[in-house]
């Protein structure tokens, strides 16, 4: 058998056997299934992890601005205390 | 009539909001100088802030082995409704004008802010100012300008001077502060 003979025998066309088909049908509803159903879990803990990262920051975020304010403050309030008896003692010795 | 009530709101609104406005020490003609400045400190905090540092300082405040200073800042704080400080120290002499400070002694001259200290030498000056309303001190003012330093200190709210005063026995040098340069 030449090679021209055995290419025309392995490309001939041949029918399926019966029921191909459905049995291709079957296969591909049988594995959807599956797939669905990982995309919507992976979405609720997508959903979950960025709402637990944004109230953590958010927290943080209100922690730290609290933090700098309350040493703004005491050093505001420092600086004031400092020069109000600074000028009241120059006053008094002024005034002595 | 909708538009109407919506127009009165603002209009009441902003009426609510003048007295405030008319109090507030506006700290303008000192922006250059911390440029100039060796070591600056520069803060301004409104009531929000205010609140969110009282919060704060009653949290730590707890924690004091030597008797809650923590809340008794809080107490000092819970009255005022602004703060703010300008402080410069310089490494030379001249690096301000006192006119700079015109703007700022402009508005203390105006109704409702009286000096109750004024302490002046040659290159030293030193003024307290207040507001009262009602018996209540509501203003605060201080301005402090030395050859090398020079200091702005306006507080809005009800304070008390005399525990102002005192709070260096509360021990608040203890905290530590930030490095304010070049904010």
């Amino acid at each position: 058998m030449n090679l021209e003979d055995e290419l025309r025998a392995a490309l001939r066309r041949e029918d399926p056997s019966p029921g191909f088909a459905n049995r291709v049908v079957a296969r591909a509803q049988s594995s959807r299934a599956p797939k669905q159903a990982m995309p919507r879990f992976i979405w609720a803990v997508a959903i979950a992890a960025m709402l637990v990262i944004g109230f953590t920051s958010t927290y943080e975020y209100r922690q730290m601005k609290a933090e700098r304010a309350g040493h703004d403050a005491v050093l505001a309030l420092r600086i004031a205390a400092e020069k109000l008896n600074m000028t009241r003692d120059k006053a008094m010795r002024r005034e002595n | 009539m909708r538009r109407l009530f919506l127009i009165t709101l603002i209009a009441g609104c902003a009426a609510a909001q003048l007295p405030a406005q008319l109090l507030q020490l506006r700290i303008t003609g000192l922006d250059g100088l911390a440029s100039k400045a060796k070591e600056s400190v520069d803060i301004t905090l409104d009531s929000n802030l205010l609140q969110m540092a009282g919060g704060f300082l009653a949290g730590a405040g707890k924690d004091d082995k030597d008797g809650g200073d923590g809340e008794k800042l809080k107490q000092l704080i819970a009255g005022l409704k602004a703060i703010t400080v300008r402080h410069y120290e310089f490494k030379e002499t001249g690096q301000y004008r006192i006119e700079d400070l015109e703007p700022i002694r402009a508005q203390l001259r105006t109704p409702g802010w009286n000096k109750i200290i004024s302490s002046q030498s040659k290159d030293e000056t030193s003024e307290i100012y207040t507001r009262i309303e009602q018996g209540k001190v509501v203003g605060f003012a201080i301005i402090n300008a030395e050859p090398k330093e020079m200091t702005v200190v306006a507080i809005e709210g009800t304070i008390d001077l005399n525990d102002l005063s005192k709070l260096k026995a509360l021990g608040v040098p203890a905290i530590p502060v930030p490095n304010k340069k070049g904010k």
